[in-house]
């Protein structure tokens, strides 16, 4: 790849979805368009680029800067994190009869499955409460294995332990295994750009955005900061993932507390709550 | 360090499942079938399996089955794994006494997700 392609990309990535691409890992670059690549018939990431720039295809630009994020994912990542936050949610509403989640940046989706099973598992939540869980991504082709909820076998054996596989997961013909209807009637799946204003996705409770803000840039990390506290309800509760800060990039979110570092709360409400 | 027995006829599988666990800190020992295993548990009780399910002489099942009867055979971890993945088949395997089941084919980051499952590392 010639560094002005790089370069072009990097730029794209950048505006679009506020991303910061470095060229020391220009391989993920290819491997990431590869299936746009195949599709439109490009022999190269050079020839995608020159295409782009002589007829500035913006459905094609907007899926290139979805396919270039991070997918990885798993099952019960981080899960003490998740309990944490989940049980803390549940103590701090616990008179709502209506309770959301936002899983921001979900990607295929497992994060979303993983805390509709956790709840059920940890029973916190009255019957009587109705918890909606809305899960957003800027790539519609991974909301598309959320949305179905069919994931491989290699996919079922991370993260996923045997009896929660057979619990809540029916064995396909094709030897994937697909999310319960049950589970799958609990959430929610829609496109979204995390810099873009989520005012449509309503408030939430609880909002898990994890490995998402570590690919972007400075400016962009304080965007999204923003626009997640803006759709806390009061007395709600942001999760970040292990090693990320939501620290000094909005001063709209504090620290929940020092026991608690992954979690944040709206500005000037940490110290109440802990009282 | 922790014991683990890798029971399985293909000597290939046993050389795979061995590198990895070796990596997680395991003392690794195998077995070609399940009497040989269950010779081995007479003698030593490991604190973790690995069980293949089809071999000769006596298959994973029996073994289990067996292995759960004698004195202290509840205290090893039995990590199923097999190509038999109908969820009917894994009911029996947990039913007969294993702890998780992981399907075939396997990786090192199934290996080691599902032995964090039973809390192996």
């Amino acid at each position: 790849m010639q560094d002005t392609v790089f370069n072009e990309i990097a730029d794209l990535a950048l505006k679009g979805s506020g991303q910061t691409l470095h060229a020391s890992r220009a391989y993920l670059i290819e491997s990431r368009l590869a299936p746009i690549l195949r599709r439109e018939g490009f022999g190269s990431v050079d020839d995608l680029v020159h295409c782009l720039k002589s007829r500035g295809n913006t459905a094609l630009s907007s899926e290139m800067v979805a396919a270039l994020t991070g997918k990885e994912t798993c099952f019960f990542r981080e899960r003490e994190a998740m309990d944490e936050a989940l049980t803390r949610m549940a103590t701090r509403f616990q008179r709502d009869s209506r309770l959301r989640i936002w899983c921001a940046g979900v990607s295929t989706g497992q994060e979303a499955y993983s805390v509709a099973i956790r709840l059920a598992e940890l029973g916190l939540v009255p019957d009587t409460a109705r918890v909606e869980i809305v899960a957003t991504d800027i790539s519609r082709t991974v909301l598309q294995t959320a949305t179905t909820g069919v994931y491989n076998h290699y996919q079922v054996q991370h993260g996923l332990s045997i009896q929660r596989l057979l619990t809540h997961f029916n064995k396909q013909d094709s030897g994937d295994w697909q999310a319960s209807d049950s589970l799958r009637g609990q959430i929610g799946f829609r496109p979204h750009n995390l810099i873009e204003s989520a005012a449509g996705l309503g408030r939430f409770h609880l909002i898990l955005c994890r490995h998402v803000l570590s690919g972007l840039s400075r400016v962009a990390r304080a965007k999204v900061a923003d626009q997640l506290a803006a759709q806390l309800e009061p007395g709600g509760t942001i999760l970040t993932g292990e090693g990320e800060s939501l620290y000094g990039l909005t001063p709209r979110l504090e620290p929940a507390g020092d026991s608690a570092p992954l979690l944040w709360v709206s500005a000037g409400t940490a110290a109440a709550s802990a009282a | 360090m922790k014991t683990c027995l890798i029971v399985d006829d293909s000597r290939v599988v046993r050389k795979v499942a061995a590198r990895i666990l070796r990596d997680l800190n395991f003392v690794i020992e195998e077995a070609a079938d399940g009497a040989e295993a269950l010779t081995f548990c007479r003698s030593r009780m490991p604190e973790a399996i690995l069980l293949d399910w089809n071999m000769p002489v006596m298959n994973g099942l029996d073994f289990l089955r067996s292995l759960r009867r004698i004195e202290g055979g509840k205290a090893p971890i039995v990590v199923f794994c097999s190509i038999e993945n109908d969820p009917e088949h894994i009911h029996e395997a947990l039913r007969s006494g294993a702890n998780e089941f992981i399907m075939k084919p396997f990786d090192a980051d199934i290996l080691e997700s599902k032995f964090a499952e039973v809390g192996l590392v």
